[in-house]
């Protein structure tokens, strides 16, 4: 075995504040092949590769290149080292054409190439350094040649506004081709793609691998590395677990080493006890008004009483989208929510909220708090309205301070003054707590809570997770979204999971591994599900 | 010792002391620029002709003339001040009030046919200019909460349709439109229109253009800063314009909000026409060019720190130098020099925001500064 790395990153360490990205991660591309790096969200996958791309120093590690040790500490340094990479959000210029796009920064510029030996030498040193007259044509044949020989067909003079995501796609690789890099990597390249583009894409890095570049291909969807790769690394909560060749093992395998198979949170919940049905979604289907894309589709489930139904899966396969539908901040495109058995799909937000939902948004500071306002202020944030907090059109500023100081009192919200703080200036884990505080205390019977623990501190994790818990047992319906397998586990009754707008598997917690609920998240296994259940039938 | 230390240091860290010190710094940076200018046309006459910009209606010897130029830029100072209101309250519900020239301008087209030509009582104008800036402003309002246009954009284009509307309409009209001055008929002394002085006129010497209209202002500040501290309006408006997108997620009706902000600050723009126009001080007169009141008042609303109270004071400043500015043709500097000293003096004004971040980023540089000199300390 020709034991020839392109790229070695040894024992990379990287520390955001109290969060440890990286721990002492190891990873060993090949020369001419192509090497996975799978894991759930947030283990580290993106941050090690934003070094390797120079984004972030890390604390400690060293990286090399070619057997040699490089330091880089700046995307620079990695482009002159010929390394590339495709973003999850793509860097093109949308009114630019291909090619402009494709040359930009390293443009090729005009030279006279006639025998006029001083006027060359005077006109070429003057386009280098002042005029930088482009050479277009030069330019083209260059780009026509990358394009020919590894069969990416683009049309250059069009605007990469006009192009679809897949051609986009293209152009960024391209762009990597025409600065010569050898080393490319892909931050989930396919994440944007519809199913047959998957299949030119993957084809694309057969191509590349051909020609001899190393890549790097970042993904969690498991058929993907079963076709072309050669290696994975399976990176879980900072660590490098292990790097396996692909033909000695199974997606079984990978995916159970991707989620782990550490114990479960000892917490022991009492089974539940069902009541009424208190929501039901029925053929919800959302439309992106954009791509056109179907991001949820056909889904029908429903949330009783005393339960707690998530919604599993990998970010961005529509759980959140279907939150939006319920609380009706998109618009469906068909389907009905049914809230104590009355129809709300055709309600404004406020009337919804009314009719009984409260709502722990995805993102708090975007959605769930006004971060310019004080913690009173947003204590009261989706029912200022109210009687008990105004009175014909003025606020009651008394009782609005005095639930404010209630509600900080009992949900253990922490800041450096009273109520009248900013929450702009509070840690996220408090802000946190204002926004659950301020949704359970509505007392209505149905909370939708999306990624409720997000980016929080263990100790506030907990807080929330016994929250949950306690308003499951007062018999609230609790629909929850989350990516974080533990939490999934410890926490439902009826577990849905998502692929591609698609509800694909239900399960309860105690008749599934985090592996099932790996394969059915990465798409490898599907189910044809509608999620409806009747007390009595189960 | 320390007690008072940190009542100055936590006075100071607060956000209503930097706005006023920013304000203060930018009022005095445009003074020093507008000083530099009159130096570089004229050394010699450059420190008196600053004292008279400075010095406005103090110049006079008089004591009956120095009342009755007080007064006269009070009563200027009231239609500013609803001009800066007027895009405060855009502001706050995260709009910009760039057309309040429009409404100002539409508004002075309703005021010159309800009170010049039909002499209706000065209320009932008053309510008239007033409505026809907020229907002027919610074309804006209308187009920006059902077609996503932007209100920047309408704004100006808006401007200069009513610019062109005006003065098609009222030249049209011999009826009202004194052509041998280029504008339209003043209100006159006694007529119905004008807006009563109730004895202010005395006060100030006798200037007749003192009156209700500046008691009328304050009150109507007053009414703007209770609506969003205490209200459940401003509560939305507030929240609207800080996120948008928390806004939605608590059911508050965006396409409402839109509307309520541009129509409040359509009728401040109308109000500002009307007490312009109906003391009998001035009128429409054929220009080409928009109002430049509107665009005064953004200077006006973001130098009183985009606080109704603020506002108050800005106004008042701008107004001061504006008219101490029209002065120092006297001490034979071209009429357009003071309004050279004064834009600059008002553009700088739009530095307040800036300087406040340039403030906010030496503290947190400051901040850096000392923990590593900490962290130093403990290695």
């Amino acid at each position: 075995m020709d034991d020839v790395y392109a790229i070695e990153m040894l024992s990379i360490t990287k520390r955001f504040g109290s969060l440890l990205a990286n721990d002492h991660i190891d990873l060993r591309l090949k020369k001419g092949h192509i090497l996975a790096v799978c894991g759930e969200n947030g283990a580290g996958k993106s941050t090690l590769m934003s070094i390797l791309f120079g984004l972030y120093e890390p604390d400690s590690g060293i990286i090399k290149k070619d057997g040699a040790e490089v330091k880089i500490t700046n995307p620079n340094d990695a482009t002159k080292l010929h390394i590339g990479m495709v973003h999850q959000h793509f860097k093109l210029v949308d009114t630019f054409t291909v090619l402009q796009n494709i040359i930009l920064g390293e443009e090729t510029i005009k030279e006279y190439r006639g025998h006029l030996n001083v006027f060359k030498r005077c006109f070429n040193w003057l386009n280098k350094h002042l005029f930088k007259i482009i050479d277009y044509q030069r330019a083209r044949a260059e780009v026509q040649q990358i394009i020919d020989q590894y069969d990416l067909r683009v049309d250059l003079d069009k605007k990469v506004k006009d192009l679809s995501v897949e051609m986009q796609q293209k152009v960024e690789i391209i762009k990597m081709l025409y600065r010569k890099n050898d080393i490319l990597i892909f931050d989930e390249p396919t994440a944007v793609l519809a199913e047959q583009e998957i299949q030119g894409f993957l084809q694309i890095l057969r191509n590349l691998k051909k020609e001899g570049k190393s890549i790097l291909f970042i993904t969690h969807k498991l058929n993907e590395i079963f076709e072309v790769c050669d290696e994975i690394t399976i990176i879980r909560k900072g660590k490098s677990i292990d790097t396996l060749a692909v033909k000695d093992t199974n997606k079984e395998e990978v995916s159970a080493m991707m989620v782990g198979r550490k114990l479960d949170m000892n917490q022991t919940k009492p089974s539940p006890v069902t009541g009424n049905e208190i929501l039901r979604v029925e053929h919800l289907t959302l439309v992106d008004p954009n791509s056109k894309k179907r991001i949820v589709n056909d889904v029908c489930f429903n949330v009783r009483a005393g339960e707690i139904v998530t919604l599993a899966g990998i970010d961005g396969n529509g759980q959140q989208e279907v939150v939006y539908g319920i609380a009706g901040m998109k618009k469906s495109q068909s389907g009905s929510v049914f809230l104590h058995q009355e129809d709300i799909s055709s309600y404004s937000v406020r009337k919804r909220i009314q009719a009984g939902l409260s709502h722990i948004p995805e993102d708090r500071q975007k959605y769930g708090l006004v971060l310019d306002y004080s913690i009173y202020e947003n204590a009261v944030l989706d029912r200022y309205y109210e009687k008990s907090f105004s009175k014909c059109l003025f606020l009651n500023q008394k009782s609005i301070r005095e639930y404010g100081d209630e509600l900080t009192e009992k949900y253990d919200v922490r800041s450096s003054g009273d109520g009248s703080t900013v929450v702009r200036s509070m840690s996220g884990g408090n802000q946190q707590k204002i926004i659950v505080g301020r949704e359970i205390e509505r007392g209505v019977d149905l909370l939708l809570a999306v990624q409720p623990t997000r980016g929080i501190d263990v100790g506030a994790i907990e807080t929330i997770h016994n929250l949950l818990l306690e308003q499951r047992k007062a018999g609230k319906a609790i629909l929850l979204v989350s990516l974080e397998l533990d939490q999934v586990l410890a926490l439902s009754d009826r577990i849905l999971v998502m692929y591609e707008g698609e509800i694909v598997g239900e399960f309860t917690p105690d008749s599934v591994d985090k592996e099932t609920l790996g394969l059915y998240m990465t798409g490898a296994k599907k189910d044809k599900v509608n999620a409806i259940k009747e007390n009595g039938h189960e | 010792m320390n007690k008072i230390k940190s009542f100055f240091s936590s006075f100071f860290k607060k956000d209503e002391t930097k706005t006023v010190v920013t304000s203060l710094w930018c009022a005095l940076l445009g003074l020093v620029l507008g000083f530099v200018i009159l130096l570089c046309i004229n050394t010699k006459e450059a420190a008196d002709g600053m004292a008279t910009i400075l010095g406005n209606f103090f110049v006079f010897q008089n004591a009956d003339d120095r009342w009755n130029y007080f007064g006269q830029t009070l009563a200027k100072t009231a239609p500013l001040i609803a001009m800066s209101v007027s895009v405060l309250v855009c502001y706050k519900a995260g709009l910009f009030n760039l057309g309040a020239s429009g409404q100002y301008s539409i508004a002075v087209l309703v005021i010159t046919f309800m009170g010049v030509a039909a002499n209706w009582p000065w209320w009932l104008v008053m309510i008239g200019a007033m409505v026809a800036g907020a229907l002027w402003s919610m074309i804006s309002g209308v187009l920006k909460a059902f077609f996503n246009v932007n209100e920047v954009i309408s704004g100006i284009m808006l401007n200069w349709i009513a610019l062109y509307l005006v003065n098609g309409i009222l030249t049209a009209n011999s009826a009202i439109w004194d052509s041998s001055h280029s504008e339209a008929y003043k209100i006159t002394d006694g007529s119905n229109a004008l807006i009563p002085s109730v004895g202010l006129d005395r006060l100030f010497a006798g200037n007749s253009i003192v009156g209700l209209g500046m008691i009328l202002i304050l009150v109507v500040t007053i009414v703007i800063f209770v609506l969003f501290k205490k209200t459940t309006i401003g509560y939305e408006l507030k929240a609207t314009g800080f996120n948008p997108d928390a806004a939605d997620y608590a059911g508050m009706n965006k396409v409402k909000n839109i509307l309520v902000a541009t129509a409040i600050s359509g009728a401040l723009a109308g109000l500002a026409a009307s007490l312009q126009v109906q003391n009998g001080f001035t009128s429409w007169r054929l220009s080409s060019t928009i109002p430049s009141i509107g665009f005064q008042g953004i200077s006006a609303a973001f130098l009183g720190g985009l606080h109704p109270i603020g506002v108050l004071f800005s106004s008042y400043f701008i107004e001061h130098i504006s008219e101490g500015g029209s002065m120092i043709t006297d001490l034979g500097f071209a009429p357009e020099v003071a309004g050279i000293i004064t834009s600059a003096i008002i553009y700088l004004a739009g530095f307040v925001a800036f300087l406040k971040e340039m403030i906010r980023k030496s503290e947190v540089k400051d901040e850096l500064r000392r923990l590593s000199r900490d962290k130093a300390v403990k290695k």
